[in-house]
């Protein structure tokens, strides 16, 4: 029983993760029809950012916003420097096949990644570093027995619960979610109400760019941080994504809860070893069982 | 009779290009010094497996981020059949492209159905539990320490006619025949019907279905295929001396990737460059950056910077490659002339 | 008062228009009609921004449009409703309103609110099914709600781009009249283009008669309904 226990709390804090990775990968494919493999290198650099500050000591609050800040602003640059030249009418010219399409915008994510990484190695030294958590990591108890669960897990869990709901209202309930939901479902229709979809899409990336470092800040108090550490939480993500659906943010959510569970009970039950098979079976169960997700809706193919 | 002709022209140019390749090769060796020679015999090998991607992402428009996990795959079942089976180096080398193909064949079954995102994503992960394998089955593969193999001595035969020769030129003999063959091969899969069967697909997947093309089984022969050369390279790669999850890293794939992006996706003379760029671009920073006081840290992670900069550059600003760069060039004069 | 001056328009190195000069004044509904291909929808995508004029001026009294991106041009008060009853299916009929006036929301909150409730005493069907996705609409309630989203941000000219496509004739002609009383009573200017001339001609002041990327006939709507030549030369009927 207490195995289940275990996997079932570990798992939900760390779906909550994997949720807000899937979510920020499910925002720019929606706005901006890339899926940004570059997304835990921009967490991994802001993490270093906020790691940095906390060892000048700042509080861990301070570094906690400012990696926000620049997360959104990585983002940001992301989609303005690079995203948005890639897809202007010059460029098209070049770009004459359907598949390079689509291919070229993945191609870039991973040539962000590569240089995020290098970056980090040359102002941190590519050192591997803990991350200090604001609330003990000791496991809660309750009279004289240990839960399986630790005050960090729930801290977690509160802090993507209320990242949902604010993301939740965002975007039913302001203009300018209005604004983002209708440019990455019809940009057409949405430029001829005269909104500006180029600059939507680009706080679509911010966005994006905040969800991941919070999941970056929030993960590596308990895999340590490096240039490379975050790679399985990208491969968790895109899995999850793909599962929940890549077209639906809701979908995208309850992708990452169900990953969590998946391999916090493989953790549990079989090898930690086994856990990257585990993903890949997930994965191309999903994708030939149903390629959309269990919340994505079916794109139609007009011929 | 006027089909037989082509193939046959196309057949003797691509036999006659594979020898100039494999002698200039020689020729530059031999301008060499060891470190260099040994880096020609990397590019040799790398080409293989470029020219894989030059196939797979720039003839048929499927995006794969696992080639280096599949030139794991290679150079793995080469080593387990020299050191478990006692095999020779050449048959091994040769069963190495089989067994790397039946695992091209799993990946075309999971690819027919994919494309773009959802096609690299699938592939990003199957590179990464590929290597875990390795790892799962600690005694098998020898875990993290991997396995020793090397290229072995030349033949007393070749010695005796070419007189002593150097473990690095050795290695450019072993490798260099292979390379020569997939280049032949290579130049004329890219100009047969596959090809353009292939391109087909690249360009508009809804119009080659209703051409006829059969998609899935398309995209299965272009992974078997692709798959075969990256194994081979895997398994050259590996006899350099170790087989191990540490020589073929994650970002391998990227290298591979990068490599034929910069020198141009779709030609082969790009795959050329581009392999000769990635290999020789850690040395040419290296002799730039001591002139400048760098402390070592930063220096590290400079060639990584400079790839991932170069690649970013050649994706926004010219995205057909320094081969396409070229081939506009070439136009833009031909133009010019006949005004 | 809309000047358009030997406006070209290459598509894929075809000229969609080539040299179209009109005026469309101020007030009025003017149409656009000719054979299919003639270059109507072109002329309509041009002035709105959705295609890029080759060469020639467009120009809103006195305001060059031919290099303004489509949100700004939006934002100067020119609305277009393109073909086919374009609404995002996925968001609810209010939604779809709601973001008509997004980018008044800062300047023109309550004006905002008034300009909703005029729209849905104009189309009561949409007050009712307002909670509903637009995909669930019928196609003249779609066409309904595409002409309401642009309505609700108060545009000077309305570019209404062949609305009775694919709907029933009764359908369509409620629809026109409804266009036809609101220019009446507020001086919007309406850009028509039809492909049933008889129903555009039947409202419009002015008519302008496209064939092949040229303007073939430019006068008053009731001459040109009169002029049976000009329909059997360039209409078919």
């Amino acid at each position: 029983m207490n195995s289940f226990l275990t996997a079932l709390f570990s798992g939900t804090a760390q779906g909550a993760i994997y949720a807000l990775v899937s979510l920020g990968l499910v925002l720019v494919w929606r706005g901006a029809g890339v899926v940004n493999f570059a997304q835990m290198g921009q967490a991994m650099f802001t993490t270093y950012i906020a790691s940095q500050m906390i060892q000048s000591d700042n509080s861990y609050w301070v570094a906690f916003v400012v990696a926000l800040i620049c997360g959104a602003l990585l983002g940001a640059i992301v989609d303005f420097g690079i995203m948005r030249p890639l897809t202007s009418r010059k460029n098209s010219k070049h770009l004459t096949s359907q598949s390079m399409r689509t291919t070229i915008p993945v191609i870039a994510s991973l040539g962000i990644l590569g240089v995020l990484k290098s970056l980090a190695g040359i102002f941190w030294a590519g050192e591997e570093r803990g991350f200090p958590t604001p609330v003990p990591a000791n496991a809660i108890q309750i009279g004289s027995t240990n839960l399986a669960i630790t005050g960090f897990d729930l801290f977690v869990v509160t802090i993507v619960f209320a990242a949902l709901v604010l993301t939740s209202i965002f975007f039913t309930k302001t203009g300018m979610g209005l604004a983002m939901r209708a440019s990455a479902l019809n940009p057409e229709v949405t430029r001829l109400s005269g909104i500006k979809v180029s600059s939507v899409r680009t706080l679509g990336w911010a966005i994006s760019g905040t969800a991941s470092s919070l999941a970056g800040l929030l993960v590596t108090p308990k895999t340590n941080l490096s240039p490379n550490t975050l790679d399985l939480l990208l491969i968790v993500g895109f899995t999850a994504a793909v599962v929940g659906g890549l077209s639906s943010l809701a979908g995208s959510v309850l992708g990452g809860f169900i990953l969590g569970y998946v391999i916090a009970f493989v953790n549990v039950y079989s090898a930690p070893e086994n856990v990257f098979m585990a993903i890949l079976i997930f994965l191309l169960l999903a994708l030939f069982i149903r390629p959309q997700g269990i919340l994505g809706s079916k794109e139609v193919r007009r011929v | 009779m006027f089909r037989k002709k082509t193939h046959k022209i196309i057949g003797l140019r691509s036999a006659l290009l594979s020898i100039v390749l494999f002698l200039s090769f020689i020729l530059l060796s031999n301008q060499f010094g060891a470190y260099n020679q040994s880096q020609l015999a990397n590019i040799a090998t790398l080409l293989i497996a470029v020219l894989s991607i030059t196939l797979l992402t720039g003839a048929s428009g499927q995006i794969s981020l696992g080639q280096g996990a599949i030139m794991a795959v290679g150079g793995y079942s080469a080593a387990l059949l020299v050191t478990r089976l006692g095999l020779s180096m050449w048959l091994s080398f040769v069963l190495a492209i089989f067994v790397s193909a039946l695992f091209g064949l799993f990946l075309g079954l999971a690819a027919a159905r994919l494309s773009g995102p959802y096609l690299a994503g699938t592939t990003l992960v199957m590179a990464l539990a590929i290597p875990s394998i390795a790892v799962r089955f600690e005694g098998f593969f020898s875990g993290d320490v991997g396995l020793s193999v090397d290229y072995g001595v030349p033949p007393i035969w070749l010695t005796n006619i070419f007189g002593e020769i150097s473990i690095e030129e050795w290695s450019l003999y072993v490798v260099l025949p292979f390379t020569a063959v997939v280049f032949f091969t290579t130049i004329n899969l890219l100009n047969s019907r596959a090809g353009r069967t292939w391109r087909a697909v690249r360009d508009n997947e809804v119009a080659a279905s209703l051409a006829g093309i059969n998609l899935s089984r398309t995209k299965i022969i272009v992974f078997v295929c692709a798959s075969g050369l990256a194994g081979l390279a895997g398994a050259l790669y590996g006899f350099r001396g170790l087989v191990a999850p540490s020589v073929y890293p994650t970002d391998l794939s990227l290298t591979l990737l990068t490599a034929a992006v910069i020198g141009g996706l779709r030609s082969i003379g790009g795959a050329i460059f581009g392999t000769f760029a990635i290999v020789f671009l850690p040395d040419l920073i290296e002799k730039v950056s001591k002139n400048f006081t760098i402390p070592e840290s930063v220096s590290n992670y400079l060639p990584s910077l400079a790839v991932g900069l170069l690649l970013l550059l050649t994706v926004i600003a010219n995205p057909r490659g320094v081969a396409g760069a070229l081939e506009s060039l070439r136009n833009s004069i031909h133009s010019r002339h006949q005004k | 008062m809309l000047s358009v001056t030997n406006l070209v328009t290459e598509i894929a190195s075809v000229k969609a228009l080539n040299g179209v000069s009109f005026q469309a004044k101020a007030g009025l509904i003017t149409t656009v009609i000719g054979a299919n291909g003639a270059g109507k929808s072109t002329l309509l995508r041009t002035i709105s921004g959705l295609e890029r004029a080759t060469s020639g001026s467009i120009k809103w009294f006195d305001e060059e449009l031919t290099r303004k991106s489509v949100e700004s041009i939006v934002r100067s008060g020119i609305a277009q409703v393109p073909e086919g009853h374009a609404v995002i299916s996925q968001l609810s009929v209010a939604e779809n309103i709601e973001l008509g006036g997004l980018f008044r929301r800062r300047i023109a909150r309550g004006d905002l609110a008034i300009a909703t409730n005029e729209i849905y005493e104009l189309f009561p069907i949409l007050f009712e099914r307002r909670k509903e996705q637009a995909g669930s609409l019928s196609g003249g309630e779609r066409q309904m709600l595409a002409i309401s989203r642009a309505l609700v941000s108060r545009p000077k000219l309305l570019l209404l781009d062949e609305p009775s496509l694919g709907l029933a004739p009764l359908i369509s002609a409620q629809i026109i009249n409804i266009v036809n009383e609101l220019c009446a009573a507020t001086g919007l200017t309406v850009l028509l283009v039809e492909q049933n001339a008889n129903t555009a001609l039947a409202v419009a002041d002015h008519g302008i008669l496209l064939a092949l990327g040229e303007v073939v006939a430019d006068m008053p709507a009731r001459e040109m309904a009169a002029d049976s030549s000009l329909r059997a030369a360039y209409l078919g009927y």
